[in-house]
């Protein structure tokens, strides 16, 4: 059983159609990433999700069924705006948030409690929200997030503004929260991060999915048929290989004929002397996957109108 | 506790629970506070204890009788007997008397005595001096009969079904259904501006998207709508006490309190029409606050509904003159001119029981119509930030 099915979601806002026949499944325990350009439809599509907004068309499963009031209580979330009572002392925000989760108000203090110490929070507790720094406030976002031990967390854009500091704590986070069982789906445009956490993904855009699946997957089906050598010796011509290009400032690729392997490649290197200090098979980077992807589907949408 | 109970406390405390909020609700009770205790203060002062003196030529004072009692916070001047002129001016010269008075010898005949001053004299002074003359002319009257006089007219004007009176002392009966109609509509219009403000800031900082994977709209809603009823209900119950107080307190010492009933179709009428208008005004109000981007523009938009509210109020001689013409039955009737104008007309005439009734189940239906509005509008416009919605898209076959 898929923790997450979307099947089919259509949704618009008068003329506009922000959500356009989008399917994926979210798997129990994974890091999940939705990807796609700005307006793409990932927060539509998360709304949606969450029961925010009515679909026009399509279905939502989430644990096991339809959304139902019982099941907010073990969804975390955390908006890419982020919301907190600005005029209120942190500790009561943090409760009173926790509380509309199912717990009582004394587990929510006693959690809270242990979220602050473990934050680093626990000496801006009475501050009002609204004094904390940004840093401060994405903390206490996240303990709002998980404060009720949720079974699937929906996060959308978990580093925007984060320090590397903050951002490692983050990641470090969405890993525990992940070895501990709980499935995470994380919407972002960091696709460093996505290419570290994630399983698998599914690319939105203009509405729709142009892209699902695993990310190993993904990456082999973008691979050229090419090598990444570093190398201090200058490479000759070598047979199979159509031509050789600078991949960065100490490597090169050499793309490869349809009937050479990359075994032909590497041996035939040893056997010239060549001295080889990385062979790799080239594999697009998620961020390049995203580019060429987006741009085919804009191409293909100019083309149509 | 679920989760309406949660929602409707933690908005209930965070307002009520402001310094500002306890302020504005003590300012009431703090500046009739003040104003009563400066009509006391003006009183005391000017029943100044400089004694009043007399020389009597006539005798109707030789063995007078005793002084009528003066009521707090009047004080009993003392009145002193003079032999003579002569001594009596020295006296007011040294300024030992504020004022005196020769009753002269013909003064059963003439009734008239003659007053001497340095200065104006107290008009309770003159007053006092007064009362002692005729308590003294009216002691061989019976006492039913001296206290009446002494008490002066009443004048009691009654409808022709003998079923409404009223006189001077029962003005209050005629103020009091008005004075307690602005206060609901003072309580209503500000815990109802709150709710609104609540409502625009958690779309403004984002807040609204967490609590809505948390609880249902309806739940949020209507428990933002019940704690807004609260603090107007908190507001009403610190002001009517006070006011009550006042009332009861005041009402052996001032005359215009003393015909004061408290009539109890009154308050079953005021509260049968005040508190669907609560319900309609706060559904009003976050429907306009899920429909907003900026606190600001809610404001403007909550002026539309304020207003109506309060144009009873402004044509208060219409309902003065003629309280059961057309337009007077016709604001009665309208829900937003519905909850001032029954205030008012309680207080001038007797209101059909069919008015009455149409009033309320008129405003109880717009109550529950703007609860369902609210409901959709919020739906739909709880998360749409930087552009308004549309009345179309509000009513159009959307999904919500």
């Amino acid at each position: 059983m898929h923790t997450v099915e979307i099947s089919h979601i259509s949704k618009s806002f008068g003329a506009l159609k922000a959500v356009d026949d989008v399917s994926f499944e979210v798997e129990k325990g994974e890091i999940f990433g939705l990807l796609g350009p700005n307006g793409a439809g990932k927060t539509t599509s998360i709304r949606v999700m969450l029961d925010i907004f009515k679909p026009d068309q399509g279905n939502v499963n989430i644990l096991g069924g339809p959304m139902t009031e019982a099941k907010k209580d073990r969804i975390g979330y955390m908006p890419e705006e982020r919301g907190m009572y600005q005029d209120i002392p942190l500790d009561r925000c943090l409760t009173y948030l926790a509380t509309l989760k199912g717990l009582t108000p004394a587990e929510a203090h006693s959690r809270m409690v242990r979220y602050l110490q473990s934050f680093d929070l626990m000496s801006s507790r009475y501050k009002k929200v609204k004094e904390l720094s940004k840093g401060m406030q994405q903390k206490a976002q996240l303990i709002t997030t998980l404060i009720h031990e949720p079974e699937l967390v929906i996060i959308d854009e978990p580093f925007g503004g984060l320090d590397p500091v903050n951002t490692q704590m983050v990641k470090d986070l969405l890993r525990e929260q992940r070895d501990k069982g709980v499935t995470i789906l994380m919407s972002t445009h960091q696709m460093h991060q996505v290419e570290e956490l994630c399983d698998r993904i599914v690319l939105i855009d203009h509405g729709r999915t142009v892209l699902y699946g695993r990310l190993d997957e993904i990456r082999r089906q973008f691979a050229g048929h090419a090598v990444i050598v570093q190398t201090p010796d200058a490479i000759p011509e070598l047979a199979g290989v159509t031509n050789i290009e600078k991949h960065n400032s100490s490597a090169i690729r050499l793309n490869l004929a349809q009937s050479t392997s990359t075994q032909d490649v590497l041996r035939r290197l040893v056997e010239q002397g060549i001295r080889v200090d990385q062979f790799e098979i080239a594999t697009p980077t998620l961020d390049e996957i995203f580019i060429r992807v987006v741009q085919k589907d804009n191409q293909e949408l100019g083309a149509k109108s | 506790m679920n989760k309406f109970w949660q929602v409707t406390w933690h908005e209930y405390s965070r307002h009520v629970l402001r310094k500002r909020f306890i302020f504005a609700l003590l300012s009431v009770p703090f500046f009739i506070a003040i104003t009563i205790g400066l009509v006391v203060l003006i009183i005391w002062m000017q029943s100044t204890p400089t004694p009043v003196g007399y020389i009597d030529q006539s005798g109707l004072l030789a063995n007078p009788v005793p002084r009528p009692p003066v009521k707090f916070p009047e004080r009993l001047i003392p009145i002193q007997a003079y032999p003579d002129e002569a001594k009596a001016m020295a006296d007011l010269e040294a300024g030992k008397l504020q004022v005196y008075y020769v009753v002269p010898a013909d003064f059963l005949q003439s009734g008239q005595v003659t007053q001497f001053y340095k200065n104006n004299p107290e008009e309770l002074a003159v007053n006092q001096f007064n009362t002692i003359l005729t308590a003294n002319l009216l002691s061989k009257q019976p006492a039913d009969i001296a206290n009446r006089i002494l008490n002066g007219n009443q004048l009691i004007v009654q409808s022709v079904d003998k079923s409404r009176e009223v006189s001077l002392e029962g003005i209050v009966n005629i103020i009091l259904p008005f004075i307690a109609g602005i206060l609901f509509i003072v309580a209503m219009s500000t815990s109802s501006g709150y709710l609104l403000q609540a409502v625009v800031e958690e779309k403004e900082n984002r807040t609204m998207e967490i609590v809505v994977t948390s609880v249902s709209p309806g739940q949020l809603m209507s428990g933002k709508i019940l704690a807004d009823i609260g603090i107007g209900v908190t507001q009403l119950v610190v002001w009517g006490i006070f006011i009550v107080l006042v009332l009861l307190l005041g009402k052996p010492y001032f005359s215009f309190l003393s015909g004061l009933t408290f009539s109890g179709s009154m308050i079953v009428t005021l509260i049968a029409v005040m508190v669907p208008a609560f319900v309609m005004i706060c559904g009003l109000m976050a429907a306009v606050g899920a429909t907003v981007t900026e606190a600001s523009e809610g404001q403007q938009i909550m002026a539309l509904f304020t207003i109506p509210i309060w144009i009873p109020y402004l044509l208060i001689s219409v309902f003065i003159q003629n309280p059961n013409s057309p337009l007077v039955i016709a604001m009665s009737i309208f829900p937003l001119t519905a909850p001032m104008s029954v205030a008012m007309r309680i207080g001038f005439t007797n209101i059909p029981s069919w008015q009455v009734l149409a009033s309320i189940v008129l405003l109880v239906l717009s109550a529950i119509g703007a609860i369902w509005l609210a409901g959709r509008v919020f739906r739909l416009g709880m998360l749409r930030y930087g552009q308004r919605l549309r009345w179309n898209e509000i009513f159009s076959r959307q999904r919500v």
